[in-house]
């Protein structure tokens, strides 16, 4: 997707431009500008989530629930299924009159089982749509951006998107209230 | 119930609307954020009108700086006591389950009390990060970390015995199906392989819960020692004479666990669905633990085990203790860390005593409805049990129950003492609040010594009749386990971030996108619709 | 974390919030009369049928209008449940339909008495329902350690205690309601919280203990601590269901409009699945320790549901009640569309209706191995049920078409009207 490399004086490979705001509205009404001039790569950091942060970047909804839906019900029947395969088939074991294999007995484990396996998916989905983990990333280089996790709040905007142009891209984050504009090396 | 009327001062100081006037200074909170009767207003979350900066610097300063002087000597005593639980375990490996109180009659007591105690401890935290999640109470923020870290320091206390008690302790992977040379499979029929499966599940899902929390303010934590890192050259060393820099083991273990996180708003809406998610399906699952812990009884014929209420109630036990269990730590906590009053304010410690009146409750309603269907089913083992085993003290009759003390106990710390959380003066008293959970403690340990104990003591057959008395061993290594939770805690409060810090933020006013524009007072809002008609 | 916003983000709303306008929250004059007519026929038409079917089969009349009064009571119990619930955790997000809640717990009261035909009609049959009352049960051994609490005089003055409790308590609640659409007293809120606080306590044991008298003791050989627990489930999940369904009629009549909005549709879809799920812990419980302890005085009353076609019934509980529910109302859009949540409510209170069902009517037939569930006189349960709830659905409409639909005067509107779901 991405055509043009940028590249600074130092011959740095340019990643993006990061602006700096100094509070939620502020960047929320930031992304929703961003997001009406129609780029794609880009990123909206900030110490904690803010609501409607989707809605102002047009993020669409994850499917991660959907996933750990999936995921944890079917790993509910297959524990089920274990439990009276071993006891039921393979292993039959006579305990206080019951038949070998009964779903009632198998109910707690079976349970279990499917919160086990929905919350690893939870967690490892949530990771793996999210890239994570990824403990080397140019924005982490910036000093600045390291207070992101205080109280400052950025937007970033790759230089991979196509509609991507330095003056183009810094005046729109300029016009958009944007502080300490700066470009971030790969 | 207080006045209805507050005065209009400290309702406008509740509510974060006037300033008030040592702010900044290290002195803890001022204006107590006790919840006040108007309906109108909300109490603000965090007091003193905390930027975020402020919150960052203060939570992640008990990380940082170094611990008051009380902490090194907590630490060493709580891991001295822990240590001696240690040696306990070590001589019941080597020599046997008679080394505990056991015996023919009573051979289920002293260790599954304490497996249930401290199992029903860690409830709380599940309840405070899971359900009040889903519940949309957005003080839990100021309490559910160090909540969490409690439930899984009580799991693995109460996952210990157990894993002690099953007498030949290397032949523990027995329990879980692994295939295995002699062609078993474990008993999936038995309420004690479910309890395996549902404590393992609770403590991996809590400590995958309370991890995927901390991911944020564990970056929070690398950020902070990476801007030090880079800010200036040199630095506090982990040792005089070796060149590292503590904030370089820091910036590298904090970086490492916070696996990346760059507070990324794409990253935030995957965060936030995943933990929607882990609190939905933990709230189900907190639930199913205690009931499943119930089982263990309640599936069985003996009169006081075998009893249909005990899912839910066990579980409204299980918060019980729990929430104080949770009110014996941080109560102290707040007193002993700078500002953290400002985010554990009065209103967290009244929400607390309201949960703990109420669960308190409804374990009262528990002991009621079992005493009342004991009669009720016309079973004279039933009500046996609950006369001559359990409430009958031995003075006023000869068929009296030996244990009756235990009983009284636990209905005195359990029903009756929360009851003085019906006036608002001790439910915005610390000290009250601390004594009462102090007391709630141990009577909900006698609870879980009540049903076991007594139940078993006199069964059906008069002839098997005994009496337990626990051992030094057994002492001592329910001791050791109140050490190992200590000492746990204490190392949780000193290195990682106490309080959940990004979604503090999140709950203070100044964190919608919406405050500036429509003009909010600072530090909550005073909405005085109503009463102007 | 799903739950972070700013803290107290509530402001002063006034009467002038678009969605508050009045034509927006108060009924026309003479709206509703045409589903109030509907209802009270369905109702006098249903109860024809119990009438008709008295005459072919008393018995099973008595115990087809007991499955109709008991849903509706539930129904008003768990709208009674939730008003206290609410009141005592301020919670701020119900503010703009809480009074569609308080609308279906005054009926409560008034419901409960319905209770007094199904007691007289047990009285000309001798006892043909609570059969511990029959002559048949005379000198039954575990029946007379009992009696001092099964017997009539205490039954019925129990009943008459609950009935004036919860007819205090509810009008209360109701009364503080109303002064404050008034008189715009904000304190009145605070007064109800404390009322409240006093009244969850005595709602919790005269409701159990109603579950016990008017449910359990119909099979006076059972017994179950869990009982008053799983009345009361299934009283929250029928009562969440009742709410849904008014609060999707008012916007189906182009009502309550921005005031009542998919955000709060959402969470009550919330709540209705969260209740299936809890019914369904508390059933499985229940039924579970019964049926791996094996205890016999215990496991007759599943035994009992075991005979001819009664675990088809028992599987169909299951399946409405849970299974079917719990999977599709995982679904977020589900919830937060009116009309599929709507659909859903209906779907529960069918659900609940088949459970009651369930609990109350084997005592009929059971003794007829050939048709232990009597389907051949299912006209009269069909009957029977419609008709109780058809008058409950008069009742219900006459009430919400009273007055203002919203409690103009709540102190937390602003809150509810600015509710929002985030993630």
């Amino acid at each position: 997707m991405s055509s043009k490399v940028y590249t600074t004086e130092s011959g740095e490979v340019v990643y993006g431009i990061v602006a700096e705001f100094d509070t939620p509205a502020d960047v929320y009404h930031a992304a929703e500008q961003v997001r009406d001039a129609g780029y794609s790569k880009w990123d909206v950091h900030t110490p904690f989530p803010i609501h409607g942060m989707e809605d102002a970047m047009g993020v669409k909804r994850t499917i991660l629930p959907m996933i750990i839906g999936v995921v944890g019900l079917t790993c509910a029947g297959l524990g089920f299924l274990m439990q009276w395969w071993m006891n039921g088939v393979d292993y039959q074991l006579t305990v206080q009159g019951k038949p070998f294999a009964t779903w009632q007995a198998f109910v707690p484990i079976t349970f279990e089982l499917g919160i086990l396996f929905s919350a690893f998916t939870a967690i490892i989905g949530m990771l793996f749509f999210n890239r994570l983990p990824q403990w080397y990333h140019p924005l982490l280089k910036k000093d600045r951006f390291l207070r992101v996790s205080d109280d400052r709040f950025m937007i970033c905007i790759e230089a991979g998107d196509s509609n991507f142009d330095p003056d183009r891209t810094r005046a729109l984050l300029e016009g958009a209230g944007g502080k300490h504009i700066d470009l971030v090396e790969e | 119930m207080s006045s209805i009327h507050p005065d209009q001062v400290t309702a406008q100081h509740l509510a974060g609307l006037s300033r008030l006037p040592d702010r900044g200074t290290p002195a803890p909170g001022t204006g107590d954020g006790s919840l006040i009767d108007d309906p109108s207003v909300r109490s603000p979350l965090v007091l003193n009108e905390r930027t975020f900066k402020e919150v960052t610097d203060i939570v992640c300063g008990y990380a940082e700086n170094k611990p008051g002087k009380w902490w090194l000597p907590a630490l060493i005593i709580s891991g001295s006591i822990a240590t001696l639980g240690g040696l306990a375990i070590l001589y019941l490996v080597i020599t046997g389950i008679g080394t505990w109180g056991l015996n023919n009659q009573v051979d289920w007591a002293w260790d599954i009390t304490n497996f249930v105690f401290w199992i029903g401890i860690g409830h709380a935290g599940t309840l405070i990060s899971a359900i009040l999640c889903l519940l949309k109470q957005k003080w839990r923020t100021a309490v559910n970390r160090s909540a969490e870290a409690m439930t899984i320091f009580a799991v693995i206390c109460a996952a210990t015995f157990p894993g002690i008690h099953i007498g030949r302790q290397w032949m523990a992977w027995f329990l879980p199906p692994i295939p295995n040379a002699n062609n078993i499979w474990p008993n999936f029929k038995s309420p004690l392989l479910w309890d395996v499966f549902a404590i393992s599940t609770y403590g991996t899902v809590s400590a995958l819960f309370w991890f995927m929390g901390m991911i944020p303010d564990l970056a929070t934590l690398r950020d902070r020692a990476d801007m030090r890192l880079r800010a200036s050259k040199s630095g506090p060393t982990i040792a005089p004479f070796i060149p590292i820099r503590v904030d370089a083991v820091r910036a590298y273990i904090y970086g490492f666990l916070s696996l990346g996180w760059r507070f990324s708003s794409r990253h935030w809406h995957r965060y936030e669905a995943a933990y929607l998610v882990l609190a939905g399906i933990s709230t189900p699952l907190v639930l199913s633990v205690h009931s499943i812990v119930s089982f263990d009884f309640a599936t069985s014929i003996l009169p006081g085990w075998h009893t249909t209420i005990f899912p839910p109630y066990f579980v409204a036990g299980a918060i019980f203790g729990g929430f104080a269990m949770v009110l014996l730590l941080l109560i102290p906590a707040r007193e002993l860390f700078p500002n953290m009053k400002d985010f554990i304010t009065l209103r967290h410690m009244e929400n607390m005593a309201k949960i703990i009146l109420v669960t308190g409750s409804m374990v009262g309603f528990a002991y009621t409805m079992e005493f009342f269907i004991a009669w009720y089913s016309g079973n004279e083992y039933e009500s046996h049990v609950f006369k001559f085993n359990r409430a009958l003290p031995t003075w006023i009759s000869d068929k009296g129950a030996p244990y009756w003390w235990a009983y009284w106990a636990m209905i005195f710390c359990n029903v009756l003492s929360p009851q003085v959380f019906w006036m608002k003066k001790f439910r915005t008293s610390p000290t009250a609040i601390f004594a009462v959970s102090f007391l709630v403690t141990i009577g909900m340990w006698f609870e879980r010594f009540v049903i076991i104990v007594t139940s078993l003591h006199r069964a059906f057959l008069p002839g098997e009749w005994g009496m337990f008395f626990p051992t030094a061993v057994d002492i001592t290594t329910f001791i050791a386990s109140c050490g190992v939770f200590l000492t746990l805690f204490l190392i949780f409060l000193k290195f990682l971030p106490v309080f959940a810090i990004a979604e503090l933020k999140a709950v203070m006013p100044q964190a919608s996108p919406h405050h500036h524009h429509e003009g909010h007072a600072h530090g909550g809002g005073d909405h005085s619709k109503g009463g102007h008609h | 974390m799903s739950q972070i916003s700013a803290a107290g983000q509530s402001h002063g709303v006034g009467a002038d919030h678009p969605a508050l306008r009045s034509s927006n929250i108060s009924m026309a004059p003479g709206a509703g009369t045409g589903l109030k007519s509907a209802f009270i026929g369905l109702g006098v038409l249903g109860l024809a049928v119990v009438a008709i079917g008295w005459f072919k089969d008393s018995t099973h009349a008595l115990a087809s209008l007991h499955v109709g009064v008991i849903t509706a009571i539930t129904i008003c119990l768990g709208a009674t449940f939730f008003v206290l619930i609410f009141n005592l955790v301020n919670a701020g997000w119900v503010s703009t339909f809480k009074r569609q809640y308080e609308n279906v717990m005054s009926l409560l009261p008034i419901v409960s008495l319905l209770m007094i035909p199904v007691f007289v009609l047990d009285y000309l049959k001798g006892g043909a329902l609570f059969t511990w009352m029959s002559s048949a049960a005379h000198g039954d051994v575990i029946l007379e350690k009992k009696a001092g609490f099964l017997n009539p005089m205490f039954f019925y003055a129990r009943s008459a205690f609950y009935i004036l409790l919860w007819a205090y308590i509810t009008s209360t609640l109701r009364r503080l309601s109303l002064e404050q659409d008034r008189t715009g007293d904000k304190w009145l809120t605070a007064k109800a919280r404390r009322t409240s606080a006093w009244a969850i306590l005595v709602m919790a044991l005269s409701a159990s203990f109603a579950g016990f008298d008017w449910l359990m003791s119909i099979d006076f050989k059972f017994f179950s601590t869990m009982w008053g627990v799983y009345f009361f489930a299934g009283s929250a999940y029928v009562g969440t269901a009742t709410m849904i369904l008014i609060l999707a009629l008012l916007r189906r009549a182009g009502k309550m409009e921005g005031a009542v909005t998919s955000e709060h549709f959402h969470d009550l879809g919330k709540l209705l699945f969260s209740f299936t799920v809890f019914w369904a812990y508390i059933a499985f419980s229940q039924y579970f320790l019964i049926w791996y302890s094996g205890i016999p005085e215990e496991t007759a009353f599943f035994e009992m549901r075991l005979k001819g076609a009664w675990p088809m019934v028992g599987a169909a509980v299951i399946i409405s009640h849970f299974a079917l529910p719990f999977v599709i109302m995982l679904f977020r859009g589900i919830k937060r569309n009116p009309t599929t949540i709507a659909f859903f409510a209906i779907w529960s209170i069918a659900a609940h209706v088949i459970d009651m069902f369930w609990v109350v009517r084997p005592v009929v037939h059971v003794a007829n191995a050939a048709d232990p569930v009597g389907w051949g006189m299912i006209w009269i349960d069909a009957g029977a049920v419609l008709g109780v709830l058809g008058v409950l659905g008069w009742l219900i409409v006459g009430k919400v078409t009273s007055g203002p639909l919203v409690a103009v005067n709540d102190p937390r509107l602003g809150e509810s009207l600015d509710h929002r779901n985030y993630v």
